[in-house]
Parts: C-alpha cells; sequence; structure tokens
C-alpha cells in the first residue's frame, strides 16, 4: 500500500546512545547548598567500598539526552491515542501550573495539620465531588491506582462480611471480559475467583450469574459498561440477586468515562467503586503513572474505609489516623495527593454545566468510529456501544492479517494503534477508545486510515502490513528473546 | 467547554452518520430510571482557567511549605534539592502525556529512560536488577514480602520493630488474608535489636525485614542478619526511607541482600503532601522472575538494531490473572523519568555531596545540644530522635517553632503510637544551611 500520512507524523529519526555511552570521567557539574563540615569517623566507616558509577553529564548534555529520548515517544500531546480501556484524553495543561505551586508541592505529609488547610480543603472538596459525581457518597482517595482500589474494595467487603460473622464467604464472581486486575486482586485478598462465561451479546448471563450464586459469594466485580463497551442493561437485577445471596456489588470504574454526569454506578446498585483518575479525570498516564485509585462505597461499607482518612470540624480540617473498624493504611501515605488534585482542577473546569458532555461525546465519538467500519472489520456485538467499541480481524484474517498486523501498520500511518487482543472473549481483539478529546477532523482520519487498511487487505496488496512500522524508530522488536534473556541493566564490558 | 473540540454541526453530522437523531438515544441503553438531567449534579459552576488557577494559588498561600520554612521533617518523605531540569522534563507532554510502553516500536523514549533508570538504581544500591517501579516504599515492602514468601514458599515472615511504621502497617494488610504468620521484633530503644531479629529468625521464615538506616536513622551492620539468613535459608530483604544514603554508606547489595526496597523520593520528587512519590524494588539475578511490577529489558529490532521492551510480562496480571506475582497494573513511570534525570545530573559525585551534606547538617545539629535534649545513640545518617525532659518540654519548642516557621519535626507518637509523647523525629538534607541549624539550636535553648 501506498505510504499515505494522515498525520503529519513521519517518524522522527534520530539516533540517541544509553547515558552510560555518553559518560566520561569529568568533575561534578551540579552546585548543592549545604552543610560541608567533615563527617565523623563513626559515619565514615560504613563508607560504600565500591563506587556505584552512576554517570554524571553537565547540564545541557542531560537536557539533549532526555529531549532527544522524548521524541521517540508517542503522546497525547502528539498524536491519536485510542487504547480501549486507557482513556488516553487531553491533559490540560493549567492542571500542571497549579500543582506546582510551592503550597501544594514542597508541604511534608507530617507537617503540622494548622499549617496545610489549604491542601486539605481542596482534597475534602475532591471526596465530595466523587461521591457526587458516583453516588456513592463514602470516600478514600488513598489507594495509588485502579488496581490497589480494587484490592482495597474487596478488603472492605471482606472486613464487612467478618463484621457480619459471615468470614467463610471467599468466592468473588468475576466475568470473562473482566480486566485481568480483577482476579489478581481477589487472589491477593485470599478470595477465589470464579470466572462467569459472558452470553453471544458479550453481556453478563443471568442464568450463570444465578447458577453461581450462594452462600460462599462474597462479591461479584462489575465493570460497566463493561470492556467490549457495551453497557449491562440488567444491572439493577444483577446487583439486586448478589444482593438477595447476600453478596456486594464491585464496580470497576475504569469505564467511567461513559457514565460522568449522566448517570451514578450508585444508584443502580453498585457498592463500591474504584475511579480511575488518570483516565476519567484526566491525569497524565506519564508513560505508566502515577494513577490514582479512590475508592467510592455506600454507608454498607464506610465503616471499613482506610485510614489516614480526611474529615471536617466546623471549619477546620484533620486527619484521623486509625479508628476501629477501619481496615487501615493500603499506602504509606494519603494519596498521590499531586495526582488528585489534578483531577479536581479537572472537575472544577467542567462543573455541574458540563461534565456531563465527556460521557456525551466519549460515546458520540465511539459510536460515529463504530459506524464507519463496520462492514470492512467484523463487530463481534451489535448495537449502540458507549465510550469504546469492539472489533476483530476476522474479515482480515481471510487475507492472512491479523490483528497484530494491522496494529502496527497504524504506526506507519501515524496513530497509536488501539488495544489489541483485549478482552479475551473474542479472538483478535480490536478495542476503540477515542475519548471526547478528540476533533472529528481527527477521528476522520483514524477512521481513513483503517479502511486503507482494510482495502489493502481485499486487493491482496498485505507485504506492508506484514513489514509494518517501516517508519518508527524501531521496527518490530524481538520480545521473545528479551524475555528468554532478560538483559535489565546495563553493563560495560 | 475548552476541551471539547466538536461544534453542534460536528455533533449534528455524526449523529447522522450513527443513524440516531439525538445524543440521548445513543444512552438508550441505560434504563431511563438511572438518568441525570444534565446540570443537575450537586457541583459547583464551570470555572474558567484563571479562576481555577486563582483557586488553588489562594489554597497554596494558606499552606506553609518547605520554601519558606526551615524543614526538620523527615520519616519517610524527605526535602531534598531539585534541579529544575528534572521538572522541565518530566513536564515533555512527550514523557508526560504516554502510557504505558506497550508498543515498543513508538515508546523507545521511556523504554530506554527505564532501562537508565533500572540500570542506576541497581548500581545506587549494589544490587543485580531493578523493576520498572512500585507504587511507594510501603507498598514495595509488601510486595517484597510477597515475593518471599512465594519463592520460599514458606509463610512466616520476620519484620524488624525499627521499619517505619507504615511499612509495617501495609505489609501487615497486604499479608492479612493470606495465612501464615509475621512476627514483630521488638526494637532496643531506638535503634534495631540485631541480636533479637536473629534469634527470630528460623527453618520456616520466607523472610527477614529490616530496614537501613533504620526508621530513627540508625546505621548498623547487617552482616549478623545476612549469616542467620544464611542458616536458616531465610531472604533478607532490606527496606530503607532516602536512596541519597548509599551514594555515602554501604549500600545493602554489598551485605549481601536478596531484595532491597525503598523510596526513591529523594531522588528528585517533591514531597508532595505524600505523593506521588516513588516505590523501588531491587533483587539479585537468581530471583528476577518472581518480581512484581513492569520491567524494562533490551533486546533488538527486525533489523537487528539494539531497542527497548516491557518484559517477563507473563508474571503479569493481564497474562496470569489470578496467578500473578502481584495485582499491580500501573507504575509510577513519570517519576522513574525524574529519579533517572535527577540521577543524570548528579553522578556519583553529586550524589556523594547531598549526602554528606545531608548527614553533616545532622551532626551539626546533634553535637551541639543542649543539655537536656538528647539525641538517639548510636551511628546516624540523616535521621535521629530527639528526646525530650517531657512531653511540656517538647511542646513548648513546637509551638515557637510554629512561629518561626521551622518544622522542627514529627512528634514519634503520631508515626507510633506507642512512643512516649515527648520526642521528635528530625532529619536534615542538603537544604538544611548551617544557619537553619543555628536557628533550630536557638530554639531549644529557648525551650528550656
Amino acid at each position: 500500500m501506498t505510504a499515505s500520512n494522515y498525520s503529519g507524523v513521519a517518524g522522527l529519526m534520530h539516533e540517541e546512545p544509553l547515558l552510560f555511552e555518553h559518560a566520561h570521567e569529568k568533575a561534578t557539574s551540579i552546585s548543592l547548598p549545604g552543610v560541608t563540615t567533615p563527617l565523623s569517623d563513626e559515619l565514615a566507616a560504613f563508607s560504600r567500598t565500591k563506587k556505584a558509577n552512576i554517570p554524571g553529564l553537565s547540564e545541557p548534555e542531560a537536557v539533549r539526552h532526555f529531549v532527544r529520548l522524548s521524541q521517540w515517544n508517542h503522546s497525547i500531546e502528539t498524536g491519536f491515542y485510542p487504547l480501549g480501556s486507557c482513556t488516553m484524553k487531553y491533559n490540560p495543561r493549567a492542571n500542571e501550573q497549579v500543582v506546582r505551586l510551592p503550597g501544594l508541592a514542597h508541604v511534608h505529609p507530617d507537617q503540622p495539620v494548622e499549617s496545610v488547610q489549604g491542601l486539605l480543603a481542596l482534597l475534602f472538596e475532591l471526596q465530595n465531588w466523587l461521591g457526587e459525581i458516583t453516588g456513592l457518597p463514602y470516600v478514600t482517595l488513598q489507594p495509588a491506582a485502579g488496581a490497589q482500589g480494587e484490592w482495597t474494595g474487596l478488603m472492605m467487603i471482606r472486613a464487612a462480611l467478618e463484621s457480619r460473622g459471615e468470614s467463610h464467604r471467599n468466592k468473588v464472581l468475576v466475568p470473562d471480559s473482566a480486566h485481568g486486575t480483577n482476579p489478581a486482586s481477589a487472589a491477593l485478598c485470599g478470595m477465589q475467583t470464579v470466572e462467569l462465561k459472558s452470553l453471544a451479546n458479550g453481556r453478563v448471563d443471568l442464568e450463570e450469574l444465578k447458577a453461581n450464586l450462594d452462600e460462599n459469594v462474597a462479591a461479584l466485580m462489575l465493570t460497566n459498561p463493561n470492556t467490549t463497551g457495551m453497557f449491562e442493561s440488567d444491572i439493577a437485577e444483577i446487583c439486586e440477586l448478589v444482593h438477595q445471596a447476600g453478596g456486594f456489588v464491585y464496580g470497576d470504574g475504569a469505564n467511567l468515562n461513559a457514565l460522568v454526569g449522566i448517570a451514578k454506578p450508585g444508584d443502580m446498585g453498585i457498592d463500591c467503586l474504584h475511579i480511575n483518575v488518570h483516565k476519567t479525570f484526566s491525569t497524565p498516564h506519564g508513560g505508566g503513572g502515577p494513577g490514582g485509585g479512590p475508592v467510592v462505597v455506600n454507608e454498607s461499607l464506610a465503616p471499613f474505609l482506610p485510614t489516614p482518612r480526611i474529615v471536617k470540624n466546623k471549619d477546620a480540617y484533620r486527619i484521623i489516623h486509625s479508628d476501629e473498624s477501619s481496615i487501615g493504611p493500603v499506602l504509606g501515605s494519603i494519596g498521590q495527593v499531586g495526582v488528585l488534585l489534578r483531577a479536581a482542577a479537572y472537575i472544577a473546569a467542567f462543573g455541574k454545566d458540563h461534565l456531563h458532555k465527556i460521557a456525551e461525546d466519549a460515546v458520540l465519538n465511539a459510536n460515529y468510529i463504530l459506524a464507519r467500519l463496520k462492514g470492512a472489520y467484523h463487530v463481534p456485538f451489535e448495537g449502540i456501544c458507549k465510550h469504546e467499541c469492539l472489533l476483530t480481524d476476522e474479515i482480515q484474517n481471510r487475507h492472512g492479517i491479523k490483528t497484530l498486523d494491522i496494529a502496527k501498520q497504524l504506526i506507519d500511518l501515524g496513530f497509536h494503534p488501539m488495544t489489541v487482543y483485549f478482552p479475551l472473549v473474542v479472538h483478535g481483539a480490536m478495542l476503540i477508545e477515542p475519548t471526547e478529546s478528540e476533533s472529528r477532523e481527527t477521528i476522520d482520519a483514524f477512521c481513513d486510515a483503517m479502511l486503507e487498511i482494510a482495502k489493502a487487505c481485499e486487493e491482496g496488496d498485505t507485504e506492508a502490513l506484514h513489514a509494518a512500522p517501516v517508519r518508527s524508530i524501531r521496527s518490530r522488536l524481538d520480545e521473545t528473546a528479551a524475555a528468554r534473556t532478560p538483559v535489565l541493566v546495563w553493563k560495560e564490558d | 467547554m475548552r476541551f471539547l473540540p466538536h461544534t453542534d454541526a460536528d455533533r449534528s453530522a455524526m449523529l447522522d452518520t450513527i443513524g440516531v437523531s439525538d445524543m440521548r438515544e445513543l444512552f438508550a441503553d441505560i434504563p431511563a430510571g438511572f438518568h441525570h438531567e444534565p446540570g443537575s449534579l450537586d457541583l459547583p459552576d464551570a470555572l474558567s482557567e484563571a479562576a481555577i488557577v486563582r483557586k488553588f494559588t489562594q489554597a497554596s498561600d494558606k499552606n506553609r511549605h518547605a520554601g519558606n520554612s526551615s524543614c526538620f521533617l523527615g520519616g519517610g518523605t524527605y526535602h531534598h534539592f531539585i534541579p529544575a531540569v528534572v521538572d522541565y522534563v518530566i513536564s515533555r507532554g512527550e514523557f508526560l502525556t504516554a502510557y504505558t510502553p506497550y508498543q515498543p516500536e513508538i515508546a523507545q523514549g521511556t523504554l530506554q529512560t527505564l532501562f537508565e533508570f533500572q540500570t542506576m538504581i541497581a548500581r545506587l544500591l549494589g544490587m543485580d536488577v531493578s523493576n520498572a517501579s512500585m507504587y511507594d516504599a510501603a507498598t514495595s515492602v509488601a510486595e517484597a514480602a510477597l515475593m518471599a514468601r512465594r519463592v520460599k514458599r514458606r509463610d512466616r515472615v520476620v519484620i524488624a520493630g525499627s521499619v517505619n511504621p507504615r511499612y509495617r502497617a501495609v505489609t501487615h494488610n497486604y499479608l492479612s488474608h493470606l495465612g501464615g504468620e509475621t512476627i514483630v521484633v521488638d526494637n532496643s530503644g531506638f535503634s534495631t535489636d540485631v541480636e533479637k531479629v536473629c534469634a527470630n529468625i528460623d527453618e520456616a521464615t520466607a523472610c527477614v525485614i529490616v530496614q537501613y538506616p533504620d526508621f530513627y536513622g540508625s546505621v548498623y551492620d547487617l552482616t549478623e542478619i545476612r549469616s542467620r539468613c544464611d542458616e536458616t535459608g531465610a531472604l533478607m530483604i532490606v527496606a530503607f526511607s532516602d536512596a541519597t544514603a548509599f551514594a555515602l554508606i554501604k549500600p545493602p547489595g554489598e551485605y549481601g541482600a536478596d531484595i532491597v526496597v525503598g523510596s526513591g523520593q529523594a531522588l528528585g520528587i517533591p514531597m508532595g503532601f505524600g505523593g506521588p512519590h516513588l516505590g523501588l524494588f531491587t533483587c539479585t539475578q537468581k530471583l528476577l522472575r518472581q518480581m512484581p511490577g513492569r520491567v524494562c529489558g533490551m533486546t533488538t529490532d527486525a533489523n537487528g538494531k539494539r531497542g527497548f521492551v516491557l518484559t517477563l510480562s507473563t508474571r503479569e496480571q493481564h497474562i496470569r490473572r489470578e496467578k500473578a506475582t502481584s495485582n499491580i497494573c500501573s507504575n509510577q513511570g513519570l517519576m522513574c523519568t525524574a529519579a533517572a534525570t535527577y540521577m543524570t545530573l548528579m553522578g556519583d559525585a553529586g550524589l556523594k555531596t547531598v549526602a554528606e551534606n545531608s548527614a553533616a547538617a545532622l551532626q551539626m545539629l546533634v553535637s551541639n545540644l543542649p543539655v537536656d535534649v538528647k539525641a538517639a545513640d548510636g551511628v546516624h545518617y540523616n535521621e535521629t530522635v530527639l528526646s525530650f525532659k517531657d512531653q511540656a518540654h517538647r511542646d513548648t519548642l513546637l509551638a515557637k517553632a510554629g512561629k518561626e516557621a521551622i518544622f522542627a519535626g514529627i512528634p514519634l507518637e503520631n508515626l507510633n503510637s506507642a512512643a512516649e509523647p515527648r520526642h521528635l523525629l528530625i532529619a536534615t538534607t542538603e537544604m538544611t544551611e548551617a544557619e537553619d541549624v543555628s536557628r533550630y539550636l536557638k530554639l531549644l535553648e529557648a525551650a528550656q
């Protein structure tokens, strides 16, 4: 196929050595403050015997090294990033500015509480907003990420069951479309996972659910909309069934972007939900983190929220460090505060007037992509989707092309690929989440690229697809070799 | 709304393409009873960018901070110098707004940086390998305990009472529903009781967890603990709070530690009221396939060029689900970039100066204390405990310090409820100038 250029990006080709290859013995270039009197002999007796061998670069060299490396990354600021279930939306720059204010950035977690009231007020307000948005009014900001939120929620559910004298309940039901973190978090709580098979339409099978609800069920973990992009319309009945069986419903909030400002999980019967603020509330993903995973719950789980916890007495904010029924701390601090503050700034920018427009435009964009690509690509589950749409490579398979090839060809066409091979409930999954941040122009360009790939397959013009990517700084990398003989650190010979 | 690019004309054209008449039809699969009217949530009105900046600036102005105060606070979070370049690099959109590097061909920037980070962290701690970070020190310690249980197929964990109480509490939580036994070994005063720790390690023990320098800042010899681990087959896990220490003192790797975990916050990351910080996780080559979290490895591409990928993913939750080594998915990627940039600017020499000046400030303070204030015995890096006559004496100091914009230390009972309320945990860094030490000493004199 022709090397069309949809996005204006054609790969920035420059090489940059490892900083260890740059390094040469030199005087330290950094100037440092402080006390420079000689150290005691007692401490000197513990001196390290071998040099760490950390190369120092001068400031201009270091800046150039990292700026050059940065240019080898695709990012939201450089292009479309439609990773399904990841919600790669625009990260407002004002949020970066405000979290760097000295009274928010350079405060110590153990400084006197009177000296940090401004910050506590912002966090307390965020708690209230998250409670209102989800309909689950009791909030902990502590969990560091979604997976930790899941574990925190399950720990609270365990504590609630124990308080009822039902500690024998240790079964967690998880649909087969769930994120891998769900069963992994359940295992970390010492609970048994039972996988529920989805219906042919990608949704929870009520009969399968009923068959697995017994006196040992602690919880159902449910992502809604689920990871096929479909809303579980039976949600009220699902929750009622689980409650009748004496279990709790845990909501995986990874897909909250489809509901924000439109509908509240708490209204539907969800007892406990984590919120990925790095998804729905636009805190930057940072190449893997930091994230933030606040957990919101209803009254049944409120006594078990982790400590420390922020409370308000009259006009003063206090931090409660322990209480009897709490599950205790899940992180060494009150939370990923800088991340949480960005989320607060984001919600403040939308306010009550505009918050629902996030979900509206996100869902509009996903359905628009679905409408443009169906026919050319196999759509496993019919109907309106929510904030992400699911395709498979079934049609392209006939021409020897698989999801991986399509993904790699997208790189050459200037787009980050969608999430591939997840969810596991279909073969060759391509999960596309455009988010609300993207213009129609960008989305059309992406659809055009996808259609061109489909056309190339139909016409048997697949050579480029197998070779892709050829326009990126590196072509396909040998992941098998990397895992067989792991080289995780640099060694000078 | 300034973050939404569509015009109403775009929206209606797109709805046409989809074949629905209005936006609400896209939400028809959500039962009508659950719909909220747009604008009906109990939230404030939307704020302009200018109004948000004003709101956060006012909040910031209400707080005291390390920029306008002398900071003697530690306990796991330290006020070290951060070169401007660090914040510049992590503000680059290409690092800031990228995802986990699942498509390595267009994520070599993040991946090479992670490889450099892993290399420098392993070298600083004297260990073979590092992962690409955990959430924070407390969760790193907990994950280390879980890893030791997997490796040894034993479920007894021994943890010194001189490990940061927050690390212990989180570890206790992580282990609480997994069966087995967790033994906490009492301290001797404000230092680690090495003999007692050794006495608690037996043939059923998966691991011993000690902190070095310990929670009270005490530096001590780990040789005996290593020997006892060798005798019993237990893994030796060493935790730490301030990574700069190991530019000066013998790193845990030199004592033969199996797993070394702790905080990388001191390496170019602001205190930020507790987060986001950086959990460091390193181990020996032998154990690497049981490590939790993301790991970056070197490989080649189809053209034979060197490149980097996330590797060993068969340990992880998205492949192994309930059998994964951990449930962790995200890491603290951007904080790794910060730490890598920081270490690159510092080099061995800069890091050593940071460590020396941090320790020198503490020694200057401790060697000039008034007679009725005692510092903890033993050898200390940049942290120690000051003991006062009684609570009134200490609280007089804290009240005076509050008026003089000095953060004079953390009341020990805030971190460890068993402690008598007459101690302060104090820490110094290279940001502590001789003048700060003099001001603190004057306050101590005045509080008598």
